[in-house]
């Protein structure tokens, strides 16, 4: 009996000792568990196959916040529909924007797209350029370096574990970016459309053409006029490829693809969206598969 | 280098010639003299031309420093003290109707609901009263960090003749151990919508029940909130709002601060999309005569979410009053109601919307109606509303009401109302609620 409650004295004081660290994003979330290890307990507050715009305030993220030692947010305006009341009434200090245990990772990117001129009538634009950066796999390379940064900051206990961590995480990524470029290199795939903008970054690293968008703005749904319009921009450039993300509605997609003769391709936009990309690599092998494909 | 070479050459002339051909070794020395010579100018040379380009830096640093010192001098002073980066985040909201309904509006302003609003007390009617066009207002929201401890808010109401303090308050940001304090005049935590303003409600008509025990403004007031969120898996909130009691309606004693409104919510994830938020309240005040009055609620949210900008939401909540009065037939008055609604979301453009009220428990003096031999049973009322949202930021809904708890001019009178309004918020990004 007193063993018993040894033993979960000490799981739950071991649960304690290690850092909270809620991150908005999978991806985020995948590389935090990567550079913190066995010293972290990773939660991802939104959910991969939802919207990342439109994630649902649910009160239990309340409680995941509350406890949070660091969170760790995608920035440049993507989570501004959904998190700020919700660190507001976590009523947890330590996470606060501006507070150590707050970290905006889009500070640490080159942000691309940023518009010369920012309003509402352009459509849900972010005045900070494309927030959608982790497309690009060599992002991976900033956010671990950063997060580990952050977390010898916070908890300088593990700092030679954070470290190590890191370096190792970073070897191994340099390796895997390697034979990534390579196949990359061979795909065949050079120009796309794509639903909204979400995979920029990727497009503009491997130099393929984005040649529209099947939203007209974005957040705007649809229209018959900006679709035919999209149909022949397609035709004019042989585009054969439309990458369609997992939550909006796939009919537009599937009509253009009728009537041009393109392929839709289902791409993830974060790690786990689809099923076979819950891992880091499976997630950016997924992404190059399905475009080049 | 040059002396060096001069002397190794003079040295292995002497040696290898002896002293013979004296004439040839003095033509030989004579030209490396002039080799020299013409290094050495060359040296000078170079060092002049560094020296002058040394110069030209020089001078060119000089200039650039002058140039951005006339520049620095030519811009305006103006801006020195400008403080535009720390302007409040500022969102306007307009919220306008078009109103169709079988009361005439002179009828409409005098109604009354049967135990709730009796006569001589009119009800209040901000929003949607008259038929035909009404601008119900522009809201004015604006939020800034104070400093590192204090967050501000404030919410200006402005009517067509009015201009109102909805809500002005700060909240702490960084106090430990998962407590919050709001203080300022704010709307109080109590059930499930009163917090909230009426352009976030799922429809425009405000339920019967919080009209009845509250009017339009819910419960709101100057007054001191302090939340505790639990350190658990499961979310667990409490609170208590100590507030002046200014609302007539139920309290009304404003001598010195009498209303108190505790609560405590909670939330579960039943599976990845379907959630639940329930809630039980309770608010102890005085009325205006004096006596106790305690209001109760219960409610309970399902959400199940279908996709990124599909649900369904079921939210239901039961309020009831239990009020001490003068009144010699009853002395407390025992009151309650309740509203269920479901609303379905479409698609992020579309979503449609029910709602059933009805008056459960009205234990209350109503001899002056059934004097006059006016039914006072089966208050209910029916809405449903369509919803069409071209973009976040905008939203037309069609809401049609049938409503079978009003009197009018002295005899019930069921209330057909069909509207629809606009409401659009612009400037600082609005959160989606729960």
């Amino acid at each position: 009996m007193k063993k018993i409650f040894l033993t979960v004295l000490f799981v739950t004081s071991s649960l304690f000792a290690a850092l909270n660290v809620d991150t908005t994003y999978s991806t985020l979330g995948a590389v935090a568990k990567k550079i913190g290890g066995d010293n972290v307990h990773v939660v991802v507050l939104g959910s991969s196959k939802y919207d990342p715009h439109f994630i649902v305030p649910k009160p239990s993220l309340l409680s995941k916040l509350r406890r949070a030692d660091l969170l760790i947010i995608n920035g440049g305006g993507l989570e501004l529909g959904w998190l700020p009341p919700l660190i507001k009434s976590a009523n947890n200090g330590k996470i606060r924007a501006g507070a150590p245990g707050f970290l905006d990772m889009s500070h640490f990117i080159k942000m691309i797209d940023k518009p010369a001129s920012v309003s509402r009538a352009f459509g849900d634009i972010h005045a900070q350029g494309n927030p959608h950066y982790s497309s690009d796999p060599y992002k991976v390379l900033i956010m671990a370096k950063v997060i580990a940064r952050k977390l010898e900051q916070l908890d300088p206990a593990h700092v030679t574990e954070y470290k190590n961590n890191l370096e190792n995480f970073l070897s191994q990524w340099n390796g895997y970016l390697k034979n990534y470029d390579a196949k990359m290199a061979e795909c065949k795939t050079k120009k796309v459309v794509q639903y909204h903008e979400l995979y920029n970054y990727f497009l503009r690293r491997y130099d393929i053409t984005n040649i529209g968008n099947i939203e007209p703005l974005p957040g705007i749904a649809p229209s018959s006029k900006h679709t035919l319009q999209l149909m022949n921009a397609m035709k004019a450039n042989g585009v054969k490829k439309i990458l369609q993300d997992v939550y909006h509605e796939k009919r537009t997609a599937k009509f253009i693809a009728a009537k041009t003769g393109a392929t839709v391709a289902v791409i993830p936009h974060d790690v786990g969206s689809v099923k076979g990309s819950e891992s880091l690599e499976g997630f950016y092998n997924m992404i190059a598969q399905r475009i080049c494909k | 280098m040059v002396k060096k070479l001069t002397f190794l050459s003079l040295f292995a002339a002497v040696s290898l010639m002896a002293d013979s051909e004296l004439d040839a070794l003095k033509a030989q020395l004579q030209e490396q003299q002039k080799t020299t010579q013409k290094l050495l100018q060359k040296v000078t040379k170079l060092e002049k031309k560094q020296q002058q380009a040394q110069a030209l830096q020089a001078k060119k640093a000089k200039e650039q420093e002058d140039a951005s010192l006339d520049a620095a001098f030519a811009k305006d002073t103006s801006s020195s003290f400008s403080q535009t980066s720390y302007l409040p985040d500022i969102a306007l909201i307009l919220n306008m109707s078009a109103v169709g309904r079988n009361v005439k509006n002179s009828d409409y302003a005098n109604f009354a609901i049967p135990g709730f609003i009796d006569a001589p007390v009119k009800p209040e009617l901000p929003y949607n009263k008259e038929r035909g066009f009404n601008l119900n207002y522009a809201e004015v929201a604006m939020h800034s960090m104070v400093d590192p401890y204090f967050e501000a808010f404030a919410i200006f109401h402005l009517h067509p003749a009015a201009f109102e303090i909805e809500e002005a308050y700060v909240t702490t940001t960084s106090l430990p151990a998962g407590l919050r304090v709001k203080a300022g005049k704010f709307k109080s935590a109590f059930g499930r919508i009163n917090e909230k303003h009426q352009h976030s409600w799922h429809f425009d008509e405000q339920p019967i029940i919080y009209k009845a025990l509250f009017g339009p403004d819910g419960i709101s007031d100057p007054g001191l909130q302090v939340q505790w969120v639990a350190p658990t898996d499961t979310y667990i909130m409490a609170g208590i709002d100590a507030m002046q009691g200014s609302n007539t309606r139920s309290f009304g004693d404003t001598e010195i601060n009498n209303l108190y409104v505790g609560y405590l919510k909670s939330s579960l994830d039943l599976t990845d999309n379907l959630s639940v938020l329930g809630g039980v309240s309770w608010a102890h005040g005085k009325t205006t005569e004096k006596k106790s009055s305690d209001v109760y609620g219960v409610d309970l949210t399902f959400r199940d979410q279908l996709g990124s900008y599909s649900a369904l939401t079921w939210q239901s909540e039961y309020l009831q009053r239990n009020k001490d009065t003068n009144n010699t037939i009853v002395a407390t008055q025992k009151q309650g109601g309740l509203y269920s609604e479901l609303v379905y979301q479409y698609n992020n453009n579309y979503s449609a919307g029910v709602r059933y009220e009805k008056i459960t428990k009205n234990d209350t003096d109503l001899s002056a109606y059934t004097n006059n031999g006016i039914d006072t049973s089966n208050l209910d009322k029916y809405t449903v509303m369509l919803q069409y949202k071209p973009f976040p930021f905008s939203r037309l809904r069609l809401e049609y009401s049938h409503d079978r708890t009003k009197v009018i001019a002295g005899q019930r009178k069921d209330v057909d109302t069909a509207m629809l309004t606009l409401n659009i918020a612009a400037g600082a990004h609005p959160a989606h609620a729960y």
